[in-house]
């Protein structure tokens, strides 16, 4: 659109606009209606009269001041309405569709809005939202425009529409957020929705279109970090990506924070850090490390450019007191500055440390002096909480409800079996998990009876599976064991030389150990000892292993969420109706469930440690954070051109098999005069009434 | 016409009754009156000596000096006599305008002027142009009668400024002082009036009343102005510089009048309804020297 004029109204319109012109001047020299008005003498009115029309020409010419005016002012508001500008994009086609960016990158202050490539000091996102502002502002009329925003999951901002004041609006409500870029979603639903009439009659056949589809110009504002895009036919979309932001914009970001115990001290934890620069140059990055409110420690870290490193430090007792549930590192602000860090949302990462009283821990026996002893140690009292039940218990109600409500971390089943699996990490003693996954058939699909062997011959255990961490199993004698078939992808844990007798097999999320060995089993109304493991150091070793892999670790070292990802919350009482859920910005949502779920918290769109409450009381924290490279190399994908790192183009982006080239600096907005000749117009009517109303004249 | 205010009220009479007519000329009066006359005679304000004449009346002789210097002496006596004091009001349409209407205040300012002649035992007398006469008017008395026939008068008068003038010229041809109350506005001009007036060697008043519509114009718009007594039209569409001209108009109008006036030996006041008839009585025509 690169005319001078804009046409902006029908014909029928200008036909009547045009009419106003002579309509003022018709009114002008028809007669006026003059008031009568009676004086003692009209003598003196003559006279002046008469002295006025001395030099009427001139006179005349002052009366019409007022018409000229009036004119003047109508022609500007004609003037505006051919929307006079300069520069501008030339929008074809009836139909735009603009796919807005707003991934963590997109924040990225580096964007500038007189060319896409060259280094500026906006957000990306702000820049972009600019210039499709621009671009609406040069629609047609008879063009309609859709918006629609992609970070994580593409959002339909506004549908089809040729209000663009809507769009403004809507446009205007694109807010920064810290998901990551996925184009695909955002294609398959522009393409959707801009061609719903495709449909595909026959698999295999082509798309057939029932409508004839509509061109829609397609304007992709994104910084390019994200990969090819396959599998997408653009159709009769004609694609414009306008890059953002520069190739050459340094960031800093931590890219991991884990908390484990520490394996020299006792009750101690631990935090990894690790950092990544995505600059040029390498940078000595600090970074401090807060528990709570408490600097716990900082780090220099030696990154040299595109390489990440990583420290591991120790940051105190594992049972966090009152406010000390949230670590975070942060890159320190002298760090960030002499890096020309322009992305905030990755300089700083968050874990949450959860205190292991938390825990519970269901042992169900039928008496078990060695499992039960084993299972009060100091150490184990630190890490949860355990209950001793009869094997009674699992018929009654109360278990019901809390295995379905996921209660329990960790459910020990000595020689007894429920009668489905719980909603919890188990340990079966002696026998096998319910349900079908433990079990052998044979050829005519009959379950098979385990096969049990008496003292079998241990020859080998899994000295790298944390469970038999500094366990040391030689040395013990076992007088009868069960033979395990574990299912496909279980970890077998202690091999006998007749089959495997210990193995743990993942279940829906949860873990399922199996020793096929009872440690005490009843003879005659009285209990005896099935192995002499009791009597070893690796005995509690062993139980205290069982409870840090299954209640500690899910406690503290707790993998941290992307943000957008779902939570699945058990609460710590089965009969919880509710939990709320504190965001990091202090936004608290209530959880409600049906049934005995757990509950669901999806909200996770912040970057930070979110807080969980239990009937008014803290019980849990969990951390998100963007740690996503994708989105921390914030640079501006440009071609691979080595020699010249000066002239690297901005890489065009690959849309199925159609090379989407970046229009460096493309869709500029028009500008234009219509909001300046409006206020001109509007000063004239001023004029105008100043000189009818003080009569004055020139 | 309703009358919104009295013509003469009490204050104002209360201060007019300290005042009296002046008037620069001496004429000779009818009756014996209060005002000192050029003419020697009989009252008890000695004025001069002369020698006696054949003829003289030999009860002025001053025995005195006869006695003592052997000479025939008349004693002269101050004479005083009472002075014509005539009103003359314009009542045609034209003066039905302002508030209060000219008219109205004209009538005011007659009374008021009529009260001091009354009280002084001047002779009084007030027409109108259009022919209507008060009887001469004199003593305290009259003030009632006065107030009375002034009340008849009504702004319905057609006759032009100088055939009313002619015909009261005509009526009166006595000397004393004459105070024309009119608007001024005729369009066949007011000199020929005047002449008519300085003809008669009266010490001649001429007040013209405006009302403040008139001098001052609050109109706007596009108006057909319409003359009330001719009905002649004028489409005038008002703006800021034809109100400056109109009031340029006016003031070489009065300016004119008051020149042609003082050339005359005639006075000249311009005043508007909107000034207190106590204000003009109490400063103006004090200034003017038409009261004392």
């Amino acid at each position: 659109m690169n005319e001078l004029f804009r046409n902006t109204l029908s014909p029928t319109q200008w036909a009547v606009l045009a009419a106003v012109p002579p309509a003022i001047l018709a009114l002008y020299f028809l007669k006026l209606k003059r008031v009568p008005l009676e004086v003692p003498s009209t003598y003196l009115w003559r006279k002046s009269i008469e002295d006025l029309r001395v030099n009427s020409l001139w006179q005349r010419l002052r009366q019409s001041l007022l018409l000229l005016l009036q004119l003047l002012a109508v022609a500007l508001a004609i003037l505006a309405l051919l929307r006079p500008g300069w520069q501008g994009t030339e929008l074809t086609g009836g139909r735009l569709i603009f796919l807005v960016d707003n991934s963590a990158s997109m924040s990225t202050t580096d964007a500038s809005a007189d060319d896409g490539v060259s280094e500026g000091d906006r957000a990306r996102l702000a820049v972009a939202k600019e210039k499709v502002l621009g671009l609406i502002d040069q629609m047609d009329r008879g063009m309609t425009a859709m918006i629609v925003s992609y970070a994580g999951e593409p959002n339909v901002v506004q549908q089809f529409t040729d209000n663009t004041r809507l769009l403004r609006e809507r446009l205007a409500t694109i807010e920064p957020t810290i998901g990551t870029t996925d184009l695909k979603g955002a294609l398959d639903l522009a393409g959707g929705l801009a061609n719903p009439a495709q449909v595909t009659v026959q698999e295999g056949a082509p798309e057939v279109d029932v409508v004839p589809a509509e061109p829609a110009t397609l304007f992709i504002f994104s910084d390019g970090r994200f990969g090819d895009v396959q599998d997408f036919a653009l159709g009769n979309l004609d694609p414009i990506y306008v890059p953002l932001g520069s190739g050459k914009t340094n960031n800093l970001a931590i890219t991991a924070l884990e908390t484990r115990r520490s394996e020299s001290e006792l009750g101690q934890l631990q935090a990894f850090v690790q950092a990544a620069n995505y600059g040029a140059e390498p940078v000595d990055a600090i970074v401090e490390v807060r528990r709570g409110e408490r600097l716990v420690d900082a780090r220099r870290l030696s990154i040299p450019a595109g390489e990440t490193a990583g420290a591991t430090l120790a940051i105190g007792e594992a049972n966090s007191a009152a406010g000390e549930g949230a670590l975070e590192a942060r890159l320190s602000r002298e760090t960030l500055e002499g890096a020309n860090d322009r992305l905030e949302v990755d300089d700083v990462a968050f874990a949450a440390i959860n205190d292991n009283k938390a825990s519970r821990v269901l042992l169900v026996t039928s008496g078990n002096i060695a499992v039960e002893q084993a299972l009060t140690t100091g150490r184990v009292d630190r890490l949860g909480e355990v209950t001793i039940e009869p094997p009674a218990f699992l018929d009654s109600q109360d278990y019901e409800t809390r295995a379905a409500a996921a209660t329990y971390d960790l459910v020990i089943f000595d020689r007894c079996v429920p009668k489905e699996a719980p909603r919890a990490n188990t340990a079966y003693i002696g026998v096998l998990p319910p349900g079908e996954a433990w079990r052998q058939r044979d050829a005519e699909d009959a379950p098979v009876a385990a096969e049990s062997v008496t003292v079998p011959q241990i020859i080998d255990w899994n000295r790298s599976h944390p469970l038999l961490a500094n366990v040391e199993l030689g040395n013990f004698d076992i007088v009868e064991t069960m033979l395990l078939t574990p299912p496909p992808g279980a970890a077998t844990l202690i091999d006998a030389a007749e089959g495997p007798v210990a193995a743990i097999a993942a279940r829906d999320g949860y873990e399922d150990l199996v020793l096929g060995f009872p440690i005490l089993i009843e003879v005659d109304g009285a209990l005896q000892r099935n192995t002499d493991w009791i009597n070893r150091h690796s005995f509690p070793t062993f139980w205290l292993n069982v409870l840090e892999y299954f209640v500690a670790r899910q406690a503290v070292g707790e993998r941290s969420l992307r943000p957008g990802e779902a939570i699945e919350l058990r609460p710590l009482s089965p009969a919880s109706e509710t939990i709320s859920v504190t965001s990091p910005s202090g936004r608290e949502e209530t959880l409600r469930r049906r049934g005995e779920q757990p509950f669901v918290y999806r909200m996770t769109d912040e970057v930070g440690v979110y807080h969980l409450a239990e009937g008014g009381r803290e019980t849990r924290r969990f951390a998100v954070n963007l740690f996503d490279p994708a989105e921390s190399d914030v640079r501006l994908r440009t071609d691979e051109t080595p020699d010249d790192a000066q002239a690297a183009a901005v890489a065009s982006i690959k849309i199925g098999n159609i090379n989407v080239a970046a229009t460096a600096g493309a869709a500029p907005a028009r500008h234009e005069l219509w909001r300046v000749l409006l206020v001109g117009m509007l000063g004239l009517l001023v004029l105008e009434w100043y000189v009818y109303h003080r009569r004055v004249y020139i | 016409m309703p009358i919104t205010q009295p013509l003469l009220p009490p204050d104002l009479a209360r201060q007019l009754e300290r005042l009296e007519l002046v008037t620069r000329k001496v004429f000779r009066g009818r009756m014996k009156g209060e005002r000192r006359s050029a003419k020697k005679g009989q009252s008890v304000e000695f004025a001069d000596y002369r020698n006696y004449v054949a003829g003289d009346d030999l009860r002025s002789l001053d025995w005195n000096l006869y006695a003592r210097l052997d000479k025939l002496i008349v004693k002269l006596f101050l004479e005083e006599e009472d002075l014509h004091f005539y009103t003359l009001i314009d009542a045609s349409p034209s003066m039905a305008f302002g508030d209060p209407t000219k008219l109205e205040y004209a009538k005011q300012l007659a009374a008021a002027l009529g009260f001091i002649g009354l009280i002084r035992t001047d002779r009084v007398k007030v027409e109108s142009l259009g022919g209507l006469q008060s009887p001469v008017l004199r003593g305290r008395r009259g003030v009632s009668r006065l107030l009375g026939f002034l009340d008849t008068v009504e702004p319905n008068e057609t006759v032009s400024l100088e055939a009313g003038v002619r015909q009261f010229c005509l009526r009166n041809h006595g000397k004393g002082i004459v105070v024309l109350l009119t608007d001024l506005m005729d369009k066949a001009g007011y000199e020929s009036a005047m002449r008519y007036l300085v003809a008669q060697r009266m010490d001649v008043y001429v007040i013209q009343i405006l009302s403040g519509a008139e001098i001052d114009p609050d109109v706007a718009g596009d108006l057909r102005l319409v003359d009330c007594e001719d009905g002649d039209a004028a489409e005038v569409t008002i703006s800021a510089p034809l109100i400056a001209r109109y009031k340029e108009t006016l003031a070489s109008f009065t300016a004119g009048a008051q020149e042609f006036c003082g050339r005359r030996g005639m006075n000249y006041l311009l005043t508007s309804t909107e000034r207190p008839v106590e204000e003009l009585m109490a400063t103006w025509l004090r200034k003017r020297g038409l009261v004392r």
